[in-house]
């Protein structure tokens, strides 16, 4: 009988669930989507060869996911706790009726678990969608052809999404059980009795806090843009000093804001005395004295998800993905113990794999000898320019020793540490030799040949100390990198922008609900109902807006700041970010905006 | 001479269907002149409330004709009616239905918008209308700061001051203390006789209704009997409708 209740109370109270329902449905998702990662193509591509960029990208989304689902969970509890309130009354009605605390607990905690299974279920569908939309998404980001895009499912996704989110709705569960289990029966009939103070604060007032709240900002902007975004975030003392005026600041501001409207828009009739723009500023007014404290966080919020993003997608476009520069052959061994012993690749590698190869030797720099202090080992002048010819670049004709000082020029796949003084031939026969490098090209598929060519350079480092680099494995490290900002940056994003679209949503619903019996006033005032519909719209757009507003100012500072940092790395790409980060915003926050309006319109326009 | 603001003509109100059907209106008939001060009693379950919001167009009527200042209610729709609601009605109602997060300038202003005032006049009229009530000194107050009475005539002021044809009163003193309900009716009084307001008031209390210059009394949906003033002072109005309510008896007992 109590699961018969419990599933009709879902069912007709779909218009307050609804909002919570698709929340959850999207967090599901978006967890699932980004736990499922191990199954795709393009991280099974990069995996090859044991290369440990996978097993990184894997962690940070672990750890990452932890925090996700910390944040979703206090979202589910926060969202939870607030259809509670609203049900208070439905719920002393149960207790009046003579159910016991112990019943009334159990149907919420079966409509919760109702609600709980059904956003599983959409939630993991939705995700296993977009699982495949990120899979396509990442392939596309690859230059070279690879593998072909294939549905992949996760087990392991499922079974950790299953997992995290049982705990946090048993989390859920419990605490409603417990809060109606505190509840005394007066309190609950009376629940919905709202004592709100309206008072019109003067507006001296009104300008004394905005003005702090802007000379606030202003500090925290200046600390940020003069420190730098580095020393603004990792030295705590500033970081917090910073972070706590931003928040002061913006508190103010939107404590401030509406007096200060309210006056002018008192002051100006032909604004004022119009349509409903009365009505609708002083319902505006009368919630932002209780909900300035929850725009801050909503504000906070965006600026978290609109900042990360951006920055991840920046940093994810400033990665060059082509490695042509620093990979100038497909495949470079160094042996480091060449003063120990020297390799003889010729007969080690099979010689139908490869194109073209050369055994160049690197020598210690012995300044008596080449005259040169500067470098840490010497080169042949003809190791030097074979190296140089098969990049189709000049051979070296001028004067010999020659410092080679251009850091940025890569002579081999791979990193070598050294700088070098190229020297006549007959100079580096006086020479001791340091190390020996070996390029190659590939004659066939480079990850064909890197099968049979990798293990056999691995098994050299029982006798000598070997470094190889192919082409393949720093376009993958790169690649992994790239996905791995990426990731983070769509991951963190939709979910800070989500949890601060589901709150706003579903303080906007509630104050609909309170608002019918006041739209009821205006209509037998004679007002139409595209005039009582346009003022729902208003009032859901002043509270999107306003939050987003700020939030876009503090992110453009913010931007400003961390792309001072990416310039250090490569080059800044605003475009990209600012076309991705307003994709999302408009898919996520418009979608939730667009749902919340057209349901507070139903809702002001239901007949009696 | 005088115009018919309202006519009424047999209306008829059914709710339910078959055999659940209940009639609260039952071929009613009706008319209010302008500048009367009519006021309707009955019983719980008479039918009045029924009648006014069928005149106040909340709700529509099963059969019959209303007829406010030459246009027909019944054939109206939508946007027309709201149009019509805001133009011609003024609505006081029990629970004065003040708006709780404006102030009572505000509310009155606010019937002045929704009726496209120019912006300039605003303020003019709603001070004119707030001294005619006795409020000027509350009109920055909000609602909850603001007595009862205070409230009830902030709700009649916004009611007038769009000079409706009509003012339509629901137990305008139903809520109210004795001097409250006095100061109420006084300025009514006032509105009608100065102002030359028609006001249709629905009350059950006699002595709200011994102010009216007409009272109409309604049973089981029907006209039941029709009082004039017709002059005389309020006192021996008031023992005259005591008399129709002490004479229906335990019928209309709960008319006190």
């Amino acid at each position: 009988m109590f699961c018969k209740l419990a599933a009709r109370n879902v069912r007709r109270s779909f218009r307050d669930y609804g909002v919570y329902l698709l929340t959850l449905t999207f967090g599901v998702g978006l967890f699932y989507t980004f736990n499922s990662l191990d199954g795709q193509s393009a991280m099974v591509f990069l995996g090859q060869n044991g290369n440990p960029i996978v097993a990184s990208i894997f962690v940070m989304m672990d750890v990452f996911s932890v925090f996700v689902s910390v944040v979703l969970a206090c979202l589910i509890l926060y969202a939870n706790n607030f259809l509670l309130r609203r049900r208070k009354r439905e719920l002393g009605t149960y207790l009046l009726l003579g159910l016991s605390q112990g019943q009334v607990s159990l149907i919420l905690f079966l409509e919760t678990g109702i609600v709980g299974i059904i956003s599983l279920v959409l939630g993991l569908l939705v995700g296993f969608a977009a699982s495949q939309g990120l899979s396509a998404l990442t392939l596309s980001m690859f230059s070279i052809h690879m593998a072909e895009f294939e549905l992949a499912f996760s087990m392991r996704a499922l079974g950790k999404t299953i997992l995290y989110f049982g705990i946090i709705f048993l989390i859920v569960m419990l605490f409603s059980g417990v809060q109606v289990s505190k509840a005394k029966l007066i309190d609950l009939m009376q629940g919905e009795r709202k004592n709100e103070e309206l008072r019109q604060r003067p507006l001296r007032v009104a300008v004394i806090q905005l003005v702090l709240g802007v000379v606030c900002l202003a500090a925290a902007y200046a600390i940020l843009l003069t420190f730098g975004m580095a020393i603004a975030i990792a030295v705590l003392p500033v970081c917090v000093v910073m972070l706590s005026l931003g928040t002061i600041g913006s508190l103010l501001i939107f404590k401030s804001l509406s007096g200060f409207v309210m006056k002018f828009a008192q002051g100006n009739p032909r604004f004022y005395f119009t349509n409903l723009n009365l009505f609708t500023l002083r319902q505006w007014l009368s919630r932002v004295h209780t909900t300035y404290l929850s725009q801050t966080v909503i504000c906070i919020l965006l600026l978290l998800s609109i900042g990360i993003t951006a920055s991840c997608i920046g940093l994810n476009s400033t990665i060059e993905g082509n490695t042509d520069e620093q990979a100038p052959f497909d495949i470079t061994v160094q042996n480091q113990s060449g003063d120990v012993e020297l390799v003889d690749f010729r007969n080690l590698i099979p010689q139908d794999l490869l194109e073209w190869q050369y055994d160049a030797l690197f020598y210690y720099n012995d300044p008596e000898i080449t005259g040169v202090h500067e470098a840490s080992a010497a080169v042949r002048v003809t190791d030097y320019n074979a190296l140089l010819q098969r990049q189709g670049l000049a051979p070296y004709t001028g004067e010999l020793p020659y410092l080679q000082e251009d850091y940025s020029e890569a002579l081999v796949t791979g990193s070598l540490g050294l700088t070098w003084v190229v020297v006549s031939d007959e100079t580096a026969q006086r020479l001791d030799i340091r190390r020996q490098i070996w390029c190659a090209d590939y004659a066939v598929e480079p990850s064909e040949a890197e099968t049979q060519i990798l293990p056999l350079v691995q098994e050299l480092q029982n006798d000598v100390v070997v470094r190889a680099e192919s082409r393949l494995n720093l376009y993958a490290d790169l690649m992994g990198s790239k996905i791995l900002v990426l990731f983070l940056g769509l991951y963190l994003g939709f979910t800070f922008l989500l949890s601060a679209a589901a709150v706003l949503a579903l303080q906007q619903l509630s104050q609909a609900a309170d608002n019918t019996g006041r739209y009821h006033i205006l209509r037998r005032l004679g007002a139409e109902e595209k005039m009582v519909a346009r003022s729902a719209t208003q009032q859901v757009a002043l509270a999107f807006l306003i939050p987003l507003g700020l939030a876009l100012v503090h992110s453009i500072v913010g931007m400003k700041a961390a792309n001072d940092i990416i310039a250090e790395v490569g080059k800044v790409d605003t475009v990209h970010s600012t076309v991705v980060t307003t994709l999302m915003l408009l898919l996520v926050y418009g979608g939730y905006f667009l749902a919340t309006s057209l349901t507070c319109r139903r809702m002001a326009c239901k007949q009696r | 001479m005088s115009n018919e603001i309202l006519t009424v003509k047999n209306l008829t109100k059914v709710y339910g269907k078959r055999e659940a059907a209940a009639k609260a209106l039952d071929g009613v008939s009706l008319s209010v002149q302008e500048g009367e001060y009519v006021g309707i009693m009955g019983p719980s379950g008479s039918g009045k409330t029924t009648l006014l919001n069928c005149v106040s167009t909340i709700d529509s009527p099963t059969s019959g004709s209303i007829v406010i200042d030459g246009q027909e209610l019944t054939r109206m729709r939508g946007k027309a009616l709201a149009r019509f609601r805001r133009e011609r009605l003024g609505f006081i109602f029990q629970d004065c239905n003040l708006l709780d997060t404006l102030t009572a300038f505000e509310n009155i202003a606010l019937a002045l918008s929704i009726l496209r005032t120019p912006p300039n006049q605003v303020r003019r009229r709603v001070e004119e209308t707030a001294e005619l009530l006795g409020i000027s000194d509350c009109l920055h107050k909000y609602p909850y700061q603001m007595s009862g009475g205070q409230q009830q005539r902030c709700a009649a002021a916004r009611a007038i001051v769009t000079r409706p044809a009509l003012v339509l009163a629901d137990e305008p003193t139903g809520a109210l203390d004795s001097k409250s309900s006095r100061m109420l009716l006084d300025r009514l009084a006032v509105l009608n006789e100065e102002m030359g307001a028609t006001i249709l008031m629905v009350t059950h209390d006699a002595f709200t209704a011994s102010c009216c210059r007409r009272v109409v009394f309604l049973r089981d949906g029907q006209i039941f009997l029709e009082l004039h003033r017709d002059g005389v002072d309020r006192k021996t109005f008031f023992a005259r409708i005591i008399r129709v309510v002490t004479q229906l008896g335990g019928e209309m007992e709960d008319v006190l």
